[in-house]
């Protein structure tokens, strides 16, 4: 679905380096990091908002250099931060949007409008945080996406809104068509969804792995007279954390 | 190449735009600096330019299924459809002037063929300046902006003035036969906006491929 191979982009005071992985159909990918360890950059330079200094992205087989058009007919891309033409209305920016994608399915948006229970006439500043992402995926499903990327969706999300969007994902996957790339912070969001999880450090791939496999690799993180088995969160607060010597 | 277009007047366009193009009827106030109308025509592209910036305009176009240098396309057709649009506006009351206000227009020059051949020319200079400028970053509209508007002003300055000049009222006529003398600046007027459009879009492209959005 997605092979990411050598991915750099130097900065003037921050370099990502090498970064590598793959995704494989009917999976969800969590890529994580504390802020500003170079996950939007990861993101932003796969999709070619940024122009990595090295490196190669693979899309459905396919450069995606080469075949940018092609390869983003078949994404849905959800930018956390960025909510977009917050005085339209969600039917305006839905019948502008479908003009550029061959796949659209109208009867398929209208399906997913009323099973996110998102009002059409509603504008998108009336919408919560959760509704936005909701609606970014609304018009992705609309135009049968494979591929999804999303940058924090979750971030600034109530509990239980969170805990929805999640349940969602694992729902978009379950036909193992489908496949979701989400970067996030926070450490819960994986333990109950993402299948596999990419790590980065400071611009630097810690470990890209299965999700019992990566929690198994990072035991040795564990203090003498430690039994119990080390939680997502604390093999990250642990890689991360720093002495102040004041 | 019509979707971008639709892209951009249906989410990208900031209301004023249509209300400032619709500005062409100020041809036919009996006094007035009618070379307003084409700084009017070169504010709408900013307002609509900051508002893109709130709302994330560019961000969602590049995201499209769409190649990188159709973001640039799609700005340059907005903005020559509205000053063209513009001009098709003031055209009609243009005609009408010279029967319903035969005295001329006492505060600058006429609607007449040198008033275009102007136009055209201080769009073509706005046009260049401020679009190669912006898409250098893709979010320094202000900037851009007042380096493409201070070359304008001038130009319309230059044609409101000139024709109180003494030898310089053939400029001011609306006489079918003095007016065939002001062609020659409406050809060059012409042939400016082409270029300042064909090499802009060139420019523009090349900038914004290396910015990192």
């Amino acid at each position: 679905m997605l092979a990411v191979k050598g991915l750099t982009k130097r900065y003037p005071n921050f370099t990502l380096q090498n970064i590598t992985f793959s995704l494989k159909p009917g999976r969800i990918m969590g890529l994580i990091g504390k802020n500003g360890a170079g996950k939007s950059t990861t993101l932003k330079s796969i999709l070619n908002l940024v122009h990595p200094d090295a490196g190669t992205i693979q899309m459905f087989g396919k450069d995606f250099k080469q075949n940018e058009e092609s390869c983003k007919q078949d994404i849905g891309v959800v930018l956390g931060g960025i909510d977009f033409y917050h005085h339209k209305k969600l039917a305006d920016i839905a019948a502008v949007t479908k003009r550029f994608y061959q796949n659209w399915d109208d009867a398929a948006y209208q399906k997913y409008l009323k099973l996110f229970e998102l009002d059409p006439q509603k504008k998108i500043k009336a919408l919560s945080a959760g509704m936005k992402v909701k609606f970014m995926i609304a018009l992705a499903l609309s135009h049968h996406a494979k591929l999804f990327i999303f940058d924090e969706p979750t971030s600034g999300l109530d509990p239980v809104s969170r805990d929805d969007l999640l349940e969602l994902f694992r729902e978009l996957v379950k036909d193992g068509k489908r496949s979701i790339l989400f970067s996030t912070h926070i450490t819960s969001d994986l333990e109950k969804c993402a299948d596999d999880i990419t790590y980065i450090k400071d611009g630097k791939l810690l470990r890209s792995d299965e999700k019992s496999a990566f929690i198994k690799s990072f035991q040795h993180l564990r203090e003498p007279g430690e039994t119990k088995e080390l939680t997502l969160e604390d093999i990250m607060v642990r890689t991360e954390r720093r002495r102040y010597d004041v | 190449m019509f979707n971008l277009l639709m892209k951009e007047l249906r989410l990208a366009a900031h209301p004023n735009l249509f209300i400032f193009t619709a500005l062409g009827v100020l041809v036919i106030v009996p006094a007035y600096p009618y070379g307003m109308v084409f700084l009017f025509g070169c504010l709408a592209p900013f307002i609509t330019f900051m508002y893109g910036r709130e709302t994330n305009d560019i961000y969602y176009t590049a995201l499209l299924p769409v190649k990188k240098s159709d973001v640039v396309k799609a700005k340059f057709m907005l903005v020559i459809v509205a000053q063209m649009t513009q001009f098709l506006i003031t055209l009609p009351f243009a005609f009408l002037r010279i029967y319903l206000l035969p005295e001329g227009n006492p505060a600058g020059i006429e609607a007449n063929i040198a008033f275009y051949g102007f136009g055209l020319i201080t769009y073509a200079v706005f046009n260049y300046i401020f679009l190669t400028s912006f898409f250098k970053t893709a979010y320094k509209v202000g900037k851009a902006f007042l380096l493409a508007i201070v070359p304008a002003t001038l130009i319309v300055l230059v044609m409101e003035v000139i024709v109180h000049f003494p030898g310089m009222e053939w400029l001011d006529s609306v006489e079918p036969d003095v007016m065939v003398k002001q062609l020659p600046i409406v050809v060059v007027g012409i042939i400016v906006y082409f270029i300042s459009t064909f090499s802009g879009y060139r420019v523009s492209v090349k900038r914004f491929e290396q910015v990192d959005l």
